[in-house]
């Protein structure tokens, strides 16, 4: 159209003079500044694409005037979507982020109305011209514009939050060349995030997270209680109830970690009834966000103290190391003398199938051999109780998933059960952990350990075994048994002792006890429960894998060593009572002179020669499998000293000197 | 209380021995000289009650009886300061106090006698124990009480409580000097006979070793047995800390005993100890580390029992097993690196014919002694070495049966009445075959040896030779 339809009254602007015109024009644009019409300047909303914003003017309008007017418009039109922005964003429902982020433009907008009153009042006294009016527009018009460009990208993802805070850091930086564009920003950013920072300091001051529109970067699962840890294998409480969502404020990636530490670590001492809070300082206020990086120092002050408190709380309150060292005491066997009393005690109980077994019964007599051992001086002995599992070591570590173990498709037939399978076999102990120890004593970690006393304990039953064994011949030593296989199996007996006592001496003295030291060690210089965690289960993984139980074709080999002791153990009586036949004397001789040489006559051997064969060939089949299988053991272990050097001390225990001279 | 061990201290030697022990053990448990815990005793995770018993008045007592046919050294016990540390009712002097007059078959006999009387202790003894695991017999195998009354209660133990070990801490005569017990050799060879039939486990602590010990190592210009038997107790105290502090092996007798004794007879232990020092020594702390020990304990210097050093027969002699008993202030890796470095200088040199290393057990020590060293060390052995002992016992018996000397004081006796000396005849060749057996284990072949039938009663099994047809040993 050539021309616009006026939709008033007046006359066109063009049959005025230029002067009187520009009269008109200023309060025109004046009005329009704040958003209102003025009589030859229309604002129309554009439908369309992008939701635009037009300014209409007269035609007739003196073209000079049109040109300065035309320039003023961005700013009223920054104005006006800022204004709406402002309204919008102030609902409840966007944020506490929105919130500040509204409060701080509303704030802004107040300043730029009061200068649209300054001009007003100029206008009035007659001291203002147009040029005058664009001249004063300048410095506001370009923030206007910034801030206008900001709102946009906000209103069409229609973000909230973090991304509000990131949004206006990254166009501060786009701004940098503009200082005071940027530095307006930046101040914007700063009244933005105090809400947010507010959050963050409950979180890192108190580990509560007040967050009800659900900005914050941390995510909480409410569902995930304390005491799920005692029974949960993932630990999930601890990795999962607390853990970052996307969306981190640019200017706390960097911290994140750190931030979602030191809150957990308060929450926790919470939980535990220990009301600790970072104690406030002037300093410590998290409001005056800035270039300063007054609030990193603050975030890590938070942290080292929440840190050291927690650890302080685990290490004194409840004795971290305390129950650790018990745990060694009773799970890894380092006060080894109540196993002894109950071994003996629970002979009859621990021979049933383990479905047969009272669990109840073990476990009274368990405690009473801990009442009557070294075990009474520990104060922590009560948290003790018995399990019995139901399938065989070999089995347990196949189903332990989180173990890299990787059995052949060709050696599930070893992990049938074998028909014998006895509670020796299947018998192990359980610790009761409490929060807050169960977030280092996890479900997972005392299964390890109950992995490791599983193996140790069986261990300990087969030199039992031989021990008993052993005394059986002692039992003969006064008779004459030349001539029959009693010496070769004595013999045997000591190999095979030799052979348990070194495995359990490599167990406990070789993986376990340097181990613990390590730990110990690590855990007195920790600065964090993670720390105190981490290296808490790098024993573990340590020690397991080292004791074999992540090398399943030796932990095979060591097992069938043992089942030959324990088999050969089980002979033994009647290996001795078949070579041996006593005499009786005939007639009693009554003088002690006699009973003397009766005595001495009584032992002597009458020796079935065909027994005395069937003896002598159990006794060297016993023999040839135990060597052979031993020497077997003996070279997988060299072979794998190379990727696992560790294990060549374990073949130096087993096999001794004379392997070194054969070049083993 | 669970795996209880008794001790019986019989004869001068055996008293003497005991008491330095006793005192050991309290030093180290933190209990007075009264039997009470001091103040101070608060540590707790010590097995007092291996040893131990304690009365409904708390008092820790000695699971000991004290055994002796004359009253000198136990009168002199009961004069001390621990005279009330034990249990007088666990106290036995004959009544006429006359001694054995270093006569083994007097000593056996007035066991004998007395059989009943000391079978009653013994037995209150173990049915006061809840566990019992076995007896600890210390005595002298040359004097007459320790050797004739200490091999009757060996023979009657092992009839009575045939279950449980009997271990046994022998002091052999010093065969340096003229002894003054000139039929020591008759004792000796009576005494090795029980001790091969009827002990699971001798300790062997020679006088002539222990004497040279005091004079070079502690520096005595004229040790007295008093002096000599602290080392014994030494030895003693530091044979048990596995028991006394529960570690996660050796937690008990038998676990100890089983690793070092590979067949029946062949349980003649030697041992060593390093350090060994005397009071004034006593403020200086030395940096002793665990290859330090562990090779010290490998020096005869170090050895008590005077046939390690035989330079003729060393190239011959083996060890068979070892264990060595660590305490103090132990890096448990610092052990691995020694034996390392042990096996390196073949500084050990062991039995060809089964696996053979040294054991180590690290053990706790007392919180309560102060000691001028961070680590000491005992060293448990099993050394063929040890039948040139039994050799030189048998050498001077002969010398002496030859010409009869003394005999007549044994034919007063049942046992050699008649004169029927046969007991003196069986002695020997049980010895003889026990000399024979240490020297077959230094072969290679030794796993052969005690098949072979000597009678040839496998006739029409085996060879012409006695000993297994090869196919069948194959």
């Amino acid at each position: 159209m050539n021309q616009t339809v006026v939709t008033n009254f007046e006359k066109p602007i063009g049959c005025y003079s230029p002067s009187v015109q520009e009269l008109i024009v200023i309060d025109d644009v004046l009005s329009s500044m704040t958003g209102i019409e003025g009589r030859y300047i229309l604002i129309k909303a554009v439908r369309g694409k992008n939701d635009d914003i037009a300014f209409l003017v007269d035609p007739s309008m003196d073209l000079a005037l049109q040109e300065l007017a035309k320039r003023i418009f961005p700013l009223c039109k920054s104005f006006l979507l800022i204004s709406q922005f402002v309204e919008s964003r102030s609902q409840f429902q966007s944020g506490l982020v929105n919130h500040a982020f509204s409060a701080a433009l509303r704030a802004l907008l107040l300043d730029y109305q009061a200068m649209v009153s300054q001009l007003e009042h100029q206008f009035r006294l007659g001291r203002l011209s147009l040029q005058g009016l664009w001249f004063y527009c300048q410095p506001m018009m370009r923030s206007m514009q910034a801030l206008s460009t900001v709102i946009q990208k906000a209103s069409v993802n229609n973000i909230s939050g973090s991304a509000v805070l990131n949004l206006l850091q990254s166009q501060a930086k786009a701004m940098a060349g503009d200082n005071a564009v940027r530095m307006m920003l930046e101040k914007m950013t700063q009244c933005a995030s105090s809400a947010y920072m507010s959050i963050l300091e409950r979180w890192v001051y108190e580990g509560i997270i007040d967050d009800p529109y659900g900005e914050f970067f941390i995510a909480e699962d409410k569902s995930l209680q304390k005491e799920s840890l005692t029974q949960d294998y993932e630990a999930k409480y601890w990795r999962q109830r607390y853990s970052l969502k996307d969306g981190i404020p640019s200017f706390l990636e960097n911290i994140a970690g750190t931030i979602l530490t030191t809150g957990k670590y308060l929450n926790v001492m919470r939980e535990c009834g220990h009301n600790v809070q970072v104690p406030p300082s002037e300093n410590s206020k998290l409001m005056s966000f800035g270039s300063n990086h007054h609030y990193l120092e603050c975030i890590k002050a938070a942290y080292n103290f929440a840190s050291g408190e927690l650890l302080n709380l685990i290490k004194e309150k409840y004795d971290l190391t305390g129950r650790l060292r018990s745990i060694k005491h009773y799970l890894l066997l380092d006060q080894g003398d109540f196993l002894v009393h109950f071994m003996d005690i629970a002979r009859d109980e621990l021979a049933k199938k383990p479905d047969e077994v009272s669990v109840e019964k073990l476990q009274s007599l368990l405690d009473l051999a801990l009442r009557t051992t070294a075990a009474a001086a520990d104060p922590f002995h009560e948290g003790l109780t018995c399990v019995v599992e139901r399938c065989s070591l070999l089995r347990r570590l196949g189903t332990f998933n989180d173990l890299e173990v990787t059995l052949r498709n060709s050696g599930d037939n070893d992990l049938e059960e074998p028909v014998s399978i006895t509670s020796l076999e299947t018998f192990s102990l359980s610790y009761k952990v409490h929060w807050p120890l169960s977030i280092v004593l996890s479900r997972k970690a005392l299964t390890k350990y109950q992995l490791l006393f599983r193996f140790l304990f069986h261990c300990k039953h087969v030199d039992r075994q031989l021990c008993g064994a052993w005394q059986v011949h002692q039992g003969v030593r006064a008779l004459n048994t030349s001539g029959t296989a009693i010496s070769r199996s004595s013999l045997l007996c000591r190999s095979m002792l030799k052979f348990i006592n070194s495995l359990l001496h490599y167990l406990t003295f070789e993986v376990i006890e340097p181990n613990w030291h390590l730990m110990y060690n690590r855990l007195q210089s920790a600065n964090s429960i993670d720390e105190v965690i981490q290296h808490h289960d790098f024993f573990l993984d340590k020690c397991l894998r080292e004791c074999l139980l992540l090398l399943p074709e030796l932990l095979k080999k060591v097992e069938r060593l043992k089942s030959m002791c324990l088999q050969y153990a089980a002979a033994t009586q009647w290996l001795i009572s078949s070579s041996i036949e006593l005499h009786n004397p005939e007639e009693p001789i009554d003088d002690s002179k006699g009973l003397n040489k009766a005595k001495w006559k009584s032992g002597q051997v009458l020796k079935s020669t065909t027994r005395n064969m069937a003896v002598t060939d159990s006794v060297l089949k016993f023999e040839k499998e135990f060597n052979t299988e031993l020497q077997s053991l003996g070279s997988i272990l060299s072979n794998n000293s190379q990727a696992e050097p560790y294990l060549s001390h374990l073949a130096q225990w087993l096999l001794g000197v004379k392997s070194e001279k054969n070049g083993l | 209380m669970p795996r209880e061990i008794i001790t019986l201290q019989v004869g001068q030697c055996g008293n003497q021995i005991g008491m330095e022990f006793w005192k050991q053990l309290c030093l180290e448990h933190g209990i007075s000289k009264d039997g009470i815990l001091e103040d101070f005793a608060t540590q707790g995770g010590d097995r007092k009650d291996v040893f131990f018993y304690q009365a409904d008045d708390q008092h820790y007592i000695p699971r000991a009886l004290l055994i002796d046919l004359e009253p000198r050294v136990i009168n002199g016990i009961q004069n001390s300061d621990y005279r009330n540390l034990y249990n007088h009712e666990n106290i036995f002097v004959s009544d006429h106090g006359g001694g054995a007059g270093n006569n083994w078959a007097s000593g056996y006999d007035q066991g004998q006698h007395v059989e009943e009387e000391i079978m009653d202790m013994i037995d209150r003894e173990a049915d006061g124990s809840d566990s019992l695991e076995g007896f600890v017999l210390c005595h002298s195998i040359a004097g007459g009480t320790g050797s004739g009354m200490g091999s009757y209660l060996l023979e009657t133990l092992n009839d009575r409580y045939s279950k449980k070990l009997v271990q046994t801490y022998s002091v052999f005569p010093n065969q340096m000097e003229t002894s003054d017990v000139v039929v020591q050799p008759y004792n000796s060879l009576l005494t090795l006979k029980r001790l091969t039939l009827n002990a699971d486990c001798v300790v062997v602590l020679d006088n002539t070793a222990l004497n040279r010990i005091a004079v070079e190592r502690l520096h005595l210009s004229n040790p007295s047995f008093a002096q000599t038997n602290s080392l014994v107790s030494t030895v003693m105290s530091a044979s048990t800390t596995t028991l006394r502090y529960p570690g996660y092996m050796n937690n008990d007798l038998v676990g100890l005993l089983a690793s070092l004794i590979p067949t029946p007879r062949c349980h003649f232990l030697m041992t060593g100890y390093t350090p060994l020092t005397v009071e004034r020594q006593a403020n200086l702390i030395r940096k002793t580390t665990v290859l330090d020990v562990m090779r010290r304990l490998l020096q005869a210097k170090n050895i008590m029992v005077s046939s390690y050093a035989r330079t003729k027969d060393a190239s011959q002699a083996k060890y068979i097993s070892i264990l060595n008993i660590i305490q103090g202030e132990v890096d448990p890796t610092q052990v691995h690196e020694s034996l390392q470095r042990i096996r390196e200088r073949k500084l050990v040199n062991f039995i060809e014919w089964g696996p053979a290393s040294i054991q180590v057990a690290l053990s706790r020590k007392s919180p309560y002694v102060q000691t001028a060293h961070r680590v000491s060390g005992l060293m448990l052995a099993s050394h063929t070495s040890i039948r040139h002992l039994f050799s030189k016992t048998l050498s001077q018996y002969e010398k002496l049966r030859k010409k009869q000397a003394f005999i007549d004081v044994y034919r007063k006796f049942p046992m050699f009445a008649d004169n029927d000396l046969s007991e003196f005849d069986e002695s020997r060749d049980i010895i003889e075959s026990l000399v024979d057996e240490y020297k077959a284990c230094e072969s290679p072949d030794y796993i052969k040896w005690g098949m072979e039938d000597p009678n040839n009663m496998l006739t029409g099994e085996g060879n012409a030779t006695g000993s297994l047809d090869s196919k069948s040993v194959a």
